[in-house]
Parts: C-alpha cells; structure tokens; sequence
C-alpha cells in the first residue's frame, strides 16, 4: 500500500512489522481491494425454479441502512444466480435436507477453490448466497409472511420509522463448538449425530426431527469432503511446484487436510486447518459473512496443540506464520461485496471474535505461551480488522499481560482489541443462569468458559445462541411516550409522499402529564411505556423468529452447537441448549438524562410546566433555548460519578432489564435478556427521535450503550468508569454479588468506550499508572471496554489530509472503521467527543 | 478526630481526579483557593485570591443576559464583546451565576466540609489502592487553610489514604511544621535561590520559606523512610531558568538534602492558562511567552544536574514547544 503524496504526515501511523514476505504480500493483496484478480466475494447459486431466491432479508432487518436496497438485492443475487442440478429426489425431501445438500454440492462441485500465493492454510472462497432451496408453495407462504400486511417486513419498517428501533432474526453472533471438531474430528460429531437418528423411533425417524437429523448427517460429512478436494489440490499443486521449500509446504498442507477436519488434529498447524476449514463453513452455511462468528477462547483450546508442536520442533515464529494467514483469511469474508461497495467491505469491522486470557476455574489465570504469540501477531499485523481481538482482564490477569496489552495501547491508535473484564461480565452469566432457569447449564463451575462473541456480547461457547444484535431498543422512546400519554411526539411523515400520520396513541394510555403532581406519578407512567415498547419489541421480533424457524436451516451450523442432535431440532428453530435473544438497551444514558432533566426542571426545581417542556420538544427546543441551556448544562447527568443521578440510572436499567426478563418467543421458546450495545444506532436513530428533554435536539447523537451523553462526562474517567459500574449493579453492600461481590444486570454486557490522550502513555512511569487505572476498572468497572487513544489535531489533519491517513483506525463501540472512510459527521463526532487528558 | 474537626469548612476550587502528575500513582488533586505568594507566572491566577470569584466564559454563553437581570448591583452589562462585568460594583453574591442557564458564569471557590469533601475523595479509591497514589493538596496554597486542611489529612487517613501537601513553602512555621507532619509526601516549590529574585517574583523573599523546606527535611529523615519529599521548581523563560539559579537549587540540595529529597522535578512552562488570566480581568506578564523548546529543556536539565545535587533524581516534566 503506498500514498500518493510526497508530503510526510505530520504524525506517525502505527504500520506493520515483523512480516515476512510471504505475509506482506498476503496482506498487501488483500488491502489492494476490488484491484485484486482474486475475491471472494458471493457467488449465487439456483435451484432453477421461477420462485427461488437467495438472499436473507431477515438478517439485515437490524442494518436500516440497507431497507433501501432489500428489493434490489434479493432480485439482484436471483438474476444472477448459477443453476446447480438437482439431485432426482430433491423435491421429495424436506426442506433442511435440501438445504443441506444443496450447500454440498455448491460448495464441492460449483464454487471455486484455490490457494493464494505462499497461503499455509486452505479454504479460501465461502461467500455462496445459496437458494433457499423452498418449494412453490412454501415460497408463497414465506412472502406471505415477509410481505403480507402484517408481515415481517411491515412490522419491521413501522418499528423503525417510529423510533422504537429494529428488530429481526439475524445470523452469526455465536460461538460454535469449534474446539470438539479440533480435539475430537468432524467424525464424532457425525457419529454423534448418527447415534441421536438411530436411537429415534421409526415414526419419530420419519417425521421433523428425524429429517433434521438427515440434514445435519449430510452437513457433519460437508468439511470432510471439501477437505478432500483441497486436498487434491494441494497434491497437483506442489507436484508442478518448482520452489523445494514451497513443495514440501504444498505437501504437507496436503497431508494436513488428509486428517483434519475429520479426525483429530494431531499439530498445531492441523489444529488452525481444521479451525479454518470448520469457521468458513459456518459464514458458507448461514449465507452471512461473518458477522458475529467467533471463535472463543482460542488460546485455550489451542494451546495443547501450540505446545505439542513447539516440543516437536515447531519454530515459534512458524507457528506465529500460519497464525498470520489465518488472519488473512479471517479478512477475506468482507469480499462478499467488494464491488458493491467498493471498498466498502475492508473499511468496517464484522466481528469475528476471539478471546484471549482470562480467569479458569477459581479465579486462576489462564495466560499461556500463545497468548503472547497472539498478541504478537495483532501486533505485527496491526491496522488489520479481522479477527478482533478480546483480552479478558480479571483481578488475577498477570502483570506481564498487562505491560504487555497497555505497550500495544501505546503504540496503536487505540487498543488494537477489546478489553472484558470477567469479575462483572460472570455476574452477568449468573445472573442470567437463575433468572433462565438453567444454572445446570451455567454455574460456578463452569462460567469463566463464557466468551464474547460480535464486539463484546457475552455468551457460553458452543451450545448458545444469544441473538445478541437481534433486537435493538431505543429506551428513549418510552420517554417520549411518557411526555404525551401513548403519541408520537411528532407525527411520522411519510418519505415519499410527504404526509404526516394521523396522530394515534400506539402506547399505553399513562395520562396527561401535565396533571402528574409528583415525580413518582411520572415515573409510574415512565415505567408503564417501558413495560410497552419491550412488549411491542418482543411481538415485532417474533414475526421474524417464526418465519426464520420455518423456512431458514442452517444444519451445519446445528451439528457445532450442542442441544441440536440432542433435541432434534435446527438451531434456528431454538435446537441450541441455551437460547436468548438479546434486547440491546440504545440510548441509555440520554434516556437517564431525561428523566432526571423531567425531574429537575419540573418536579424539583420548577423552572418550567410540564406543558412548557412538551411544547419546547414539539418545537425541538427552537424559541427555547433558555430552558435547553438549563436542560443541557444544569439538570444531573450521568457519568459524573455523582450519586443522585447514578441511581437514576440504576433505576432505569432495573426497570428495563426485569421487563425484559418476562419474555420468551412464540415460535422458539427463546428467552429474552438485556445487554447494552449500541453498534452505530445512536447516529442512525438521532434523526429520528424527537428532541428529548435533557436538552438534546432532534438531529443531535444520542448516547452510545453504556457511555454517558456526550460531553456530560466532565469528572475524567475515574468518574465516567464508576457510574457505568454503578448503573450495571455496582457491588453488593453485603459482599455477596451474582459472582464475588460483584452484580450485573447486563449478562450480555454493555459497551463502553472512552477516549484517552495519548500522553497518558508518554513513559513507563505513566504506563504503570494506566496499568493500575485498568485494575481499577476490573473493581469498579463495567464488562467491556474499549479504548480510543486519539488526538483532536490529528483528526483534523487527517479530515483535511485523508491521503495521508489511509489506514487511520478509530473505534466506534466495538466496531472498528478507517477514519478516513467513513462521514464527515461522525469525524466530527469523533472529534468534538471530549479526550480526557490524565 | 473529632466530629468538629471534620465539619470544618474551607475553600475549594475544584478536584482533579485521575491526575497523574501530582506525585506517585493515581490521585485525586484538590485545589485550595488562596495563595500566600504571588508569582508572576501563576498557572492558576483563580486560585491566588482567598475569595470567592466570578469568571463568564465567552464560548458557553448564548447571550439570553439573564444574568443582566440577576444582577441587584447593576454591575453587569451585554456588549457586543459578550457580558462585562464592572468589578467595582460586584459584590461576589452569585445570583448571576444562579441565573444562567448554560453555566457561562462561573463561581471559582466553594465552600465545604471535610467530611464531604473525603468522602466525595473516596470515590476513587479503588485507583489509588492499585496505583499507589492518593490524595495530593494543591493550590494556591493547602497551609493557608490550616485547619481545613488538618481535618481533611487526618480524615484521609483515617480512611487509609495516603496525602500529598504541595506547597510553596510560605507559612508560618508552626503551622507548616503541623501540616508537614501529617503528609506523606511534600511537594515542595523552591523557585529562586536570590532572595532578591525571589522578591520580585513572587512578592516575597524564600527565608521563611527555606526554613520550612529544612523542616520538611527533618520530617522525612526522622521518618525512617515512612515520609518523602519532592522539590519541583518551574521553568519560567527569562525568570527561573537562568543556568545560575538552576544549579544553586541543585547545588544547594546537594549540600544538605542529598539524602532526604528523592526527586527533584524541573516543570516546563506552559501558556495555557492565557484565557484564565482574561477572564479574570487580569494582566498576565508572560501572555506571550512561548514555550521552551526541547533543546532547551534539556540544556536546563543538564544545568541543573551539575549542580551537586544526585542527577539521576532530577526530572524535567512536561510539554515542550512542539517543532
């Protein structure tokens, strides 16, 4: 990658280092983007039939950026779909047999297969946009369900337009059993499989559950076979390969996948094949690149291997090289688009996940060799997006970890990988294993396994499935409604045709505000609105959830999540043993602050009637600005570690998340619970909720999952770090928390970001203090952090000089993009957001 | 302590939590308002006067002169240079600043108890545990409330914290010596060595206070290593940073305190104080210094390391003009 300037930047970006030339030019063909010969971008592949499709609306119902263009991809990814012939008895099947067949065949006779350059890992293309694979008259009934008046896609758009948020079943966001596959081969799995279809009654093995079993047994068999055609390739490849280093390479990555995935893999080398092999699959079977699959506590269940193969001889930077092509590969899934979007697809973050260090069982630390060796790698790769890292902090994390993390901090542009903090993130698990009902699931015993999955979304591994993106909730909205007794605000206009909604209570019927005399009264009606826009989130997901369980499969991904072969059912039919569906709480903290501005400017202190409040939102504050000026910088806000409002905040989230508790799906069974993440939809969603009372106008950033508002943070980030430990649950007075001392109510846990000075790391000694200010966080912390580590003048240079900051990273909740890539407004953002200086 | 002791009330003017440049680890600084010197460099004029104060920052206003009204002295005035305010007339009451809505006027110094004060310094406890550090008492100046600051060091400690007293080294000496021996550390300022110098810079000559730096001294050597003492002296272009005045500091340390002081920090000038000063109303001689650069910071340090005192507990801190 060169820039076309000859102007040296003014400030040094972090770059590369430490590659060798295979890996420079891995990575440097990989950034050259939709240049490249080679992509991997989606293939589509039809059944033939008039009424096929491919493309899964359901999962981008939560990405309202891309409403606009469902139509358009749908018949988009149909015209040019590549016909598959199909087997003579295709149609006599039932539809996961289908499904899983038909991905077969694509995979092993239709879609391409090669080996980059110098790769030491195979498996290279997997975006497919597979057909559905539906018969006639299921494709009626689907559009019926998507399309029909009270179709999924209706209740969806009229979710979104109000301001409640999005909603919808979406792909990826788990962690599959990726370990069972590396320590025990895809051939237990089958004949696990098997022994759960033999032991089936005959009438059973006829009906739903013995037809999912035969998929999955069909899908367990799928990474065996491709195995055996890379393998092919690999054996022609380094037959005609003149380079004898090179040979011996092409040979041994053919005698690799020889074994593996199907048997156990024997070395290190084996063990990220069989990884790769298995995880590319998932992103090929759900038709979804990438987003949310992640790959848990890699340096766990590969360290046996790591080790093993260093004893054996393995040179530790080997080892740390085909990590590297792994990585290189993690990237390639964001080619599904390429020439959509340009570039599109190398420019943000999709998340897949892994997780490093950690506490074991009681407490005990779990950083080992490899660790180090994968912090080395992101550190020699870095800017890089895939996979993004997770370190998982606890009051035991090593010394020489956190040197180590806080070095990286240092000479990044921000912390190259997340920070978890086990203590708060186990409370959460425990939390939500008795208010699930499955503490034989979670306990104790077993809870440090859990891992994040997507940015910071806490899960168990292998037999879960949270939703974690998959209901998206404005808190605010509840205010609003609260503020007119069940309206909107302002009434939804229509886009095209430029008129407004008839005015109707959609809410609940909480009484005229202006007759409430007491604060209590308020948030009676507060509480009684909050109750309903979870109860309207819930019913809006389910039109999603159903449509997902009857038509969607993913057998693959069933046979790598336990519960599936045990109940016989997919697990997008709620197969997984634990099944959740996320509500994400957006818009926390400008929900706080407006509910103690209400409190402050007419309850306590009476500056205005609740009548003058209502009007100077209706009039988003134009005319007002006296009362918004008090609203904004005199009423209490969170995240100043002052009390009152912390409890106010407290408040809030126990409402929300006990609501949230109460409900399961229809269709699935699955049980909802809280987190708080808020991706990008405090910018998307700012333009469409009316102003809110802590003096924000419409069009202004709402507040991002657990931050305070921004700018309200003014104490510095002791203060901001306790109030977000605050609002989640703090500590128990009594000692005696969900895990320690420590409580939760996020099991999912919420995203929190704060922006530092690079200063704070100008020498050791100021080292040693952030150090210790992350054993502070551990304390007194939320479960997630990530740190931005920018300065204000070098995002001015780079707006001004974008040629020169190409690879510029910035971190938006979890969510990773190159400054120079994305708005002008959220530069801004990123700017204006206050940079704490220590 | 007594319960009298921790309601006693004294003037602050803010807190600095997460402060990393006040002595060891993460601290919370508290800055007094008042101060017993007058030096013209002040970083932080708003701390010199024992009084309270009103300052109106330009960029929070929104010109609704509600403050105008508030005002029963008519002291205050909407121009089209913003609010001006006719500090003769003004009698510090504060109605304004309850009158504005958007915080653009600011009271400086408030007042509180000792009690609210630590536990409000508890917050961040947690940080000071892991980091090794506390509470550091700043300024103006800590020992010019001497009882303030006595109940709020022995409430610190009652809570297990450990308390920094920064200092400028002016006060009467049996109230220094009460204070010195409550801290764990004492960031002492010695400035100029001149007596005359130091007169016509800061407004008084450094007897006193060198006699309360000897003070200080005896504390931490007879405390076996339980106290400790840091000098900092600031760089102040065309004032302190004469080569002769430097390696006295140095020269003079070495002579007697080689064995008590265990870091001597050099501070670069810094100019962003410069809006503080105009808001206050007040003339600042150094407006338009501008900062030192890196080779001259580490001339200044190579001063003041040949000076006798042990050079590798000398450290120049801070931001040099950027090049």
């Amino acid at each position: 990658m060169s820039t076309q300037t000859t102007d040296k930047p003014r400030f040094e970006i972090k770059a590369p280092r430490n590659l060798s030339e295979r890996i420079s030019w891995l990575r440097d063909y990989y950034f050259e983007g939709v240049n490249r010969k080679w992509n991997n971008e989606y293939i589509s592949y039809t059944t033939g039939t008039d009424w096929d499709f491919q493309y899964n609306e359901l999962s981008f119902y939560i990405v309202p950026e891309t409403y606009f263009y469902i139509p358009t991809f749908r018949s988009s990814f149909k015209q040019l779909a590549r016909p598959v012939t199909l087997h003579d008895d295709f149609w006599k099947w039932s539809l996961p047999e289908r499904r899983a067949w038909f991905l077969k065949e694509v995979l092993l006779k239709y879609h391409p297969k090669e080996i980059l350059p110098g790769d030491l890992l195979a498996g290279a293309r997997f975006n497919v946009m597979a057909s559905h694979c539906l018969n006639q008259k299921e494709a009626k009934a689907y559009d019926k369900m998507i399309y029909g008046k009270k179709g999924a896609r209706a209740a969806m758009l009229w979710f979104h337009n109000h301001g409640y948020g999005n909603t919808g079943a979406t792909s990826g966001h788990l962690v599959p059993g990726y370990a069972r596959v590396i320590e025990h081969g895809w051939k237990a799995i089958h004949a696990d499989i098997q022994a759960h279809y033999d032991a089936l009654p005959p009438a059973q093995q006829k009906d739903k559950k013995g037809a999912q079993l035969r998929a999955m047994l069909t899908a367990s068999t799928l990474a065996r076979d491709l195995a055996a055609e890379y393998q092919a390739l690999l054996v022609s490849l380094a037959h005609a390969e003149q380079d004898p280093m090179r040979k011996t390479e092409l040979e041994q990555m053919a005698h690799n996948l020889s074994r593996v995935p199907w048997e156990p893999a024997e070395t290190f080398w084996q063990a990220v094949q069989s990884l790769w092999l298995t995880h590319m699959l998932v992103i090929a079977d759900e038709c979804y690149p990438g987003p949310g699959v992640s790959f848990g506590r890699i340096d766990q269940y590969l360290n046996p291997f790591w080790e093993r193969s260093l004893a054996e001889g393995m040179q530790r930077e080997f080892g740390k090289e085909i990590l590297k092509c792994f990585w290189v590969h993690c990237n390639t899934a964001y080619d599904a688009m390429i020439q959509t979007g340009g570039n599109q697809g190398i420019t943000a973050g999709y998340g897949q996940l892994l997780t490093l260090s950690g506490a074991g069982k009681s407490g005990a630390d779990m950083t080992n060799d490899l660790t180090f060796a994968m912090l080395e790698v992101i550190d020699e790769m870095t800017p890089i997006l895939e996979p993004k890292p997770n370190v998982r902090l606890h009051r035991g994390t090593p010394d020489d970890l956190l040197t180590k993390v806080v070095d990286m901090i240092s000479s990044s542009q921000g912390a190259p990988f997340l920070l978890n903090f086990d203590e708060r993130s186990m409370a959460g698990m425990m939390l939500e294993a008795r208010k699930a009902g499955v503490e034989h699931l979670i306990h104790a015993e077993n809870v440090h396994e859990y891992a994040p999955v997507g940015c910071l979304e806490n899960t168990m591994v292998g037999n879960d499935r949270s939703g974690t993106v998959d209901d998206n909730l404005n808190l605010l909205k509840a205010v609003e409604l609260t503020l007119t007794g069940g309206y909107d605000l302002n009434p939804v206009v229509d886009a095209l045709s430029g008129k407004a909604e008839k005015p109707r209570r959609d809410g609940e019927n909480s009484g005229d505000p202006a007759s409430f005399t007491t604060w209590e009264q308020f948030w009676e009606a507060y509480a009684l609105q909050t109750r309903y826009i979870i109860r309207k989130s819930v019913e809006t997901y389910e039109r999603s959830e159903e449509i997902r369980a009857k038509y969607f499969q993913t057998p693959y991904v069933s046979c790598l999540v336990k519960g599936c072969a045990e109940s016989g059912k997919d697990i997008n039919e709620g197969g997984a043993e634990l099944g959740f569906v996320t509500i994400e709480g957006v818009t926390f903290a400008t929900t706080v602050d407006s509910l103690l501005a209400v409190k402050y400017l007419v309850f306590d202190q009476a500056i205005c009637t609740m009548n003058q409040l209502v009007q100077a939102l209706r009039d988003n504050w134009v005319g007002h600005e006296k009362l918004q000026a008090i609203a904004l910088y005199k009423a209490p806000k969170y995240g100043r570690d002052e009390d009152d409002a912390d409890a106010m905040a407290r408040q809030v989230m126990a409402l929300w998340t006990e609501e949230t508790w109460k409900h399961k799906t229809a269709s699935t069974g699955r049980q909802f619970r809280p987190g708080m993440l808020s991706w990008n939809y405090w910018i998307a969603y700012s333009d469409i909720l009316a102003a809110s009372p802590d003096g924000r106008a419409k069009g202004k950033f709402l507040s991002n999952a657990l931050c305070p508002s921004n700018g309200a943070d003014i104490n510095g980030p002791t203060a901001n770090t306790n109030s977000v430990g605050k609002a989640m649950g703090g500590k128990s007075p009594d000692g005696n928390g969900d895990w320690q001392e420590y409580l939760s109510m996020l099991p999912n846990g919420g995203s929190h970001t704060i922006t530092f000075n690079p200063s704070i790391l100008r020498d050791p000694e100021h080292k040693e203090k952030f150090k210790a200010y992350l054993r502070g966080y551990i304390e007194n912390g939320g479960s997630a952090l990530q740190i931005n580590m920018l300065n204000a003048d070098m995002l001015r240079d780079a707006q001004l000089h974008p040629e020169d900051y190409r690879h510029l990273l910035v971190r938006v909740t979890g969510y990773n993009a190159y400054f120079t890539a994305i708005g002008k407004e959220l530069q801004d953002e990123i700017i204006a957001r206050e940079s704490h200086q220590m | 302590m007594s319960s009298e002791n921790v309601s006693t009330r004294g003037t602050i003017l803010h807190l600095q939590r997460l402060s990393t440049e006040d002595g060891p680890g993460i601290r919370t600084t508290v800055f007094f308002k008042g101060c017993t010197l007058r030096c013209e460099w002040c970083h932080n004029p708003e701390s010199l006067s024992r009084h309270r104060q009103v300052q109106w920052l330009a960029n929070r206003c929104i010109g609704c002169a509600s403050c105008v009204a508030a005002c029963e002295v008519h002291s205050l005035t909407l121009t089209v240079e913003g609010i001006v305010r006719d500090r003769g007339l003004c009698v510090t009451c504060g109605r304004c600043v309850e009158a504005c809505p958007s915080g653009a006027m600011e009271m400086l110094g408030k007042e509180v108890s000792a009690a609210e004060l630590t536990a409000e310094l508890l917050k961040d406890r947690a940080y000071f545990e892991k980091s090794g550090g506390g509470v550091t008492l700043s300024g103006g100046e800590p020992t010019l409330q001497p009882a303030f600051c006595a109940a709020l060091m022995d409430a610190l400690h009652a809570e297990g914290v450990h308390v920094a007293l920064d200092t400028c080294g002016l006060s009467a000496p049996g109230v220094f010596s009460e204070l010195a021996a409550k801290a764990d550390l004492i960031l002492f300022d010695l400035k100029l060595m001149n007596p005359d110098e130091h007169k016509r810079w800061t407004g008084a000559d450094n007897s006193r206070i060198l006699r309360n730096l000897e003070i200080a001294r005896d504390f931490v050597s007879r405390s076996g290593g339980a106290k400790r003492l840091w000098i900092r002296t600031p760089l102040i272009p065309g004032a302190t940073t004469a080569p002769d005045n430097l390696a006295g500091i140095s020269a003079y340390l070495g002579a007697s305190f080689d064995g008590s002081v265990e870091r001597w920090e050099l501070c670069a000038f810094n100019n962003l104080c410069r809006d503080k000063y105009e808001r206050l109303g007040m003339r600042w001689t150094f407006a338009e210094t501008e900062l030192l650069t890196a080779q001259q910071l580490t001339q200044m340090g190579e001063w003041a390391r040949s000076g006798g005192f042990d050079p590798s507990r000398t450290f120049v801190t801070g931001a040099a003009k950027a090049s």
